[in-house]
């Protein structure tokens, strides 16, 4: 008879298995990884081009991407994508900070085709005056509506004094839509994209014919000029609020500088900021959503970029529960500095996390973005084994020393809308 | 073709298994034959907000998460107008713990006045996060009511209104527990990799001994055929008209489902779509636009929808919109197109069926529909809509005294 109260005997988790992909040089110098071995028909390639909105100004960045595959002398926008349409393939264009990623997904046999279609149309790009139009008005529109949402707003706000006085802190505006000049577009083309092909990622079984088809193809970019290193933190601190008679709900940021994955406490932190907000059962969820009631979610965050890295707690409240969620959130900056995780805590967490990292190792595709999450940053795929060790070891003294040394309330900068 | 096995206890549960060999993870799903339309007109948005409550802890487990995070693993639910649907994903050498807590919520909850309350504020923030907090966010808060007069799909999975979801009492909690969370109300799915005589086992154990009870013989109000073209208009703090025409459809388990699938694919959901060349790149009428369906198990809809560009007028839209739906009907679809349709649908399922999540969920809707086996069938479904069959769907439903039509329009003094 089974006994109900008994919770069944956990497993742990003994090994999780990193598998690299083949690293192929190219001679451009860049480099194309592949996957293979995945043993169904999908497939998909992945250009990662320095092109992000910190290379040129946000909106030649923005419409730039949004304008690769829309027409050369001899094609138009619409052959381009009916070319595309009649391998069954997807295209996608992905806009950060720091760079540009061009995705194709198809089924395997169609790939190579389909990546001919891009190919073609991005190194005979002309930008059609209409195409360039076109994108402008329905970009302008987005923006508009992007602009009534409290969240849109304070997540602006917010990288906007925590990145002040660098190239970081340069944001798309309303008026930059109406002075959109058309060589800067076709010079960032030129040096960005043609010129600017940092990596190349491959997923799936293709044959060696296709892989040597696009070495071939991928060798006619120029690789990119390594990023800028020097960035320097000089963000403001302390709170702003930007309020908005109407709105139901304010939408919360509360952040700092810290550091990415290449710094010796990344790992150990993480497990701190696991604690702290990023699981279902957190400390912040624990208390704002599931005991107060304050919010529909909760949740913090290490954000990382190739040159940096920040901390970012985010949600949204009832905008009478703005202060108090303030409160709450100190108070719980304050128990993890004076008192110690209890064990049984800290066991929960370092499953969870070990339990999320085999998950988020399950597959070619997971996997390949796991080996991209560290290539990036220089690092190899046994910072995963670090991190494995890092959870296995870490104390509650240690998380309790991390966090006097980085969750101080008065460094934090703390923005609201609404 | 996935493979799975299927079997039914003999308390009503269905249990669905689906051997994986190549992951390391597992997924247990549990699909509850209840959605918001189960919910009656005074007490809308229950369904939802019991969801909500069945995380906060069951008969013999005070807390549901924990036990799931410390086996390594995760959970999370959604509801819609016709289910209810949980998961647990999670190392594969744990799924005791899954089994152990989804029977277990199965059994029975814990009935807390503090979760209630709780839950209560919590999804009253969602309601204003979602739906009332975001520029057009309240838009299907109206659309249901002005297409459905008498079916429950009349109102939105989150509640007609803030007011109702104050109102939820234990009382409530308890009677819609009784009546839909039992054994022949749900569909478990399984997905790892196991044997077949160690799910049976295991399920055995866990579940066998939750008491049977009669399904609640649903019996739901027939929307009556639409004879005539229904609009309103809305305004709000918004910096463009935005406009949805939804028309009636048929069920999803209908033949019919397929050709509007495709026909929404067709005529709005890409770039070389009539909808997107003519409305946005020649006639500059619109700054986008799109066609999709809701695939709900009644009657469904299939809508059109998009934002007008600045200074353009309703009426300048619908001077262009109807008569092309009109083309669009008498010119059937060249065949190359719809084989190009069909291509992409092949891989666009081909990465969905990746997913162990993804396979779990689809095989407990199928399930729900019929038989798990339509999993398999859907390809050949898809394959036989012919352009004459997208045309005579196109022919009945797309035609304005089927359509009704909601305009979000900025407000003036705004």
């Amino acid at each position: 008879m089974l006994d109900r109260k008994l919770t069944p005997a956990l497993q742990p988790i003994e090994q999780i298995s990193f598998v690299r992909p083949t690293c192929l040089d190219l001679a451009n110098q860049t480099q194309l990884y592949w996957r293979n071995g995945i043993q169904n028909e999908t497939s998909k390639i992945e250009l990662h081009f320095c092109a992000g909105t910190t290379a040129t100004q946000p909106i030649i960045a923005s419409l730039c991407a949004g304008l690769l595959i829309s027409g050369t002398p001899t094609k138009s926008a619409l052959q381009i994508q009916k070319a595309l349409d009649a391998l069954g393939a997807y295209y996608d264009v992905s806009l950060s900070q720091s760079e540009v990623i061009v995705s194709i997904y198809a089924l395997k046999d169609q790939l190579v085709g389909a990546y001919r279609v891009f190919h073609e149309s991005l190194f005979n790009a002309c930008f059609p005056a209409k195409e360039l139009q076109d994108l402008i008005t329905e970009r302008k529109q987005k923006f508009l509506v992007q602009k009534e949402k409290v969240n849109f707003l304070a997540q602006r706000q917010f990288q906007k004094s925590l990145f002040a006085h660098s190239t970081f802190a340069n944001q798309l505006q309303l008026e930059d839509f109406d002075h959109v000049d058309f060589q800067t577009i076709l010079d960032f083309h030129q040096k960005s994209y043609l010129n600017g092909l940092i990596e190349t990622f491959v997923i799936g079984d293709l044959s060696k014919a296709d892989i040597e088809n696009l070495m071939v193809l991928l060798s006619q970019f120029g690789k990119a000029n390594p990023t800028n290193t020097d960035f320097n933190w000089n963000p403001e601190q302390g709170a702003i609020h930007i309020e908005l008679p109407k709105a139901l709900q304010s939408a919360i940021r509360i952040g700092r500088p810290l550091f990415n994955k290449t710094h010796p406490d990344f790992c150990d932190f993480s497990i701190l900021n696991t604690i702290l907000g990023d699981y279902f059962g957190s400390r912040l969820m624990s208390n704002i959503r599931e005991d107060k009631g304050y919010t529909y979610g909760i949740g913090s965050y290490l954000v990382e970029h190739p040159d940096f890295g920040y901390f970012v707690i985010g949600t949204e409240v009832g905008v009478d529960t703005r202060l108090a969620t303030f409160e709450e959130i100190q108070k719980e900056f304050i128990r993890l500095k004076t008192e110690l995780v209890p064990t049984e805590e800290l066991e929960l967490v370092k499953n969870y996390m070990l339990g999320q990292l085999l998950k988020s190792a399950d597959g070619p595709y997971a996997m390949l973005d796991l080996y991209a999450n560290v290539m990036n940053y220089g690092l190899e795929l046994d910072f995963y084994d670090q991190l494995i060790h890092s959870i296995r070891q870490i104390t509650p003294l240690r998380i309790q020393e991390l966090a006097k040394r980085y969750l101080n309330w008065e460094e934090m900068l703390i923005i609201s809308a609404g | 073709m996935i493979h799975y096995d299927s079997f039914t206890l003999k308390n009503g549960l269905r249990v669905i298994f689906h051997k994986e060999p190549s992951s390391p993870m597992a997924v247990v799903n549990v699909l509850y034959d209840v959605g918001a339309r189960d919910e009656e007109a005074q007490r809308t948005g229950f369904a939802h907000l019991f969801e909500h409550l069945m995380f906060g802890g069951s008969v013999h487990i005070p807390d549901f998460d924990a036990p799931l995070q410390a086996a390594g693993g995760q959970s999370n639910a959604f509801t819609s107008n016709d289910i209810t649907n949980y998961y647990d994903v999670l190392p594969a050498q744990n799924l005791d713990t899954a089994l152990w807590l989804e029977s277990d919520r199965m059994l029975s909850l814990a009935f807390t006045d503090k979760s209630l309350e709780v839950q209560r504020q919590v999804v009253i923030e969602e309601f204003k996060q979602r739906y009332l907090n975001q520029p057009y966010g309240d838009t299907w808060l109206h659309l249901r009511p002005l297409v459905y007069k008498k079916h429950p799909y009349q109102w939105a999975t989150i509640g007609k209104n803030i007011k109702q979801i104050k109102e939820a009492s234990m009382a409530d909690v308890r009677a819609f527990f009784k009546r839909y969370y039992h054994p022949a109300n749900a569909i478990l799915c399984i997905v790892g990799n196991f044997e077949l005589e160690t799910i049976k086992q295991k399920v055995a154990d866990y579940f066998e001994d939750i008491p049977a009870q009669i399904k609640h013989e649903r019996n739901l109000p027939i929307e009556p055929a639409q004879k005539k073209f229904r609009s309103k208009t809305l305004e709000r703090k918004v910096p463009a008209s935005a406009f949805y025409y939804a028309f009636r459809m048929g069920k999803r388990h209908e033949p019919a489902y397929y050709q509007a699938d495709l026909w929404s694919d067709y005529l709005g959901n890409e770039k070389t779509s009539p909808l997107y060349i003519e409305l946005k790149k020649k006639k500059k009428l619109v700054s986008e636009i799109t066609a999709y369906i809701t695939a709900s198990l009644d009657d469904g809809l299939f809508v059109i929808s998009g934002k007008l560009l600045d200074g353009i007028s309703i009426e300048q839209l619908e001077s262009v919109l109807w008569p092309l739906l009109q083309k669009t009907i008498e010119r059937k679809i060249p065949k190359s197109s719809l084989h190009e349709l069909k291509l992409k649908l092949q891989t666009s399922k081909a990465f969905q069926d990746q997913g162990l999540l993804s396979r779990a969920m689809n095989l407990s809707y199928f399930e729900l529909l019929g038989s798990a086996q339509l999993i398999n069938e859907e390809a050949a479904h898809y394959n036989e809509v012919s352009p004459e069959s997208l045309q005579h769907f196109a022919a009945k439903t797309l035609v304005k005294s089927n359509c009704s039509r909601l305009l979000i329009n900025p407000k003036k003094d705004a």
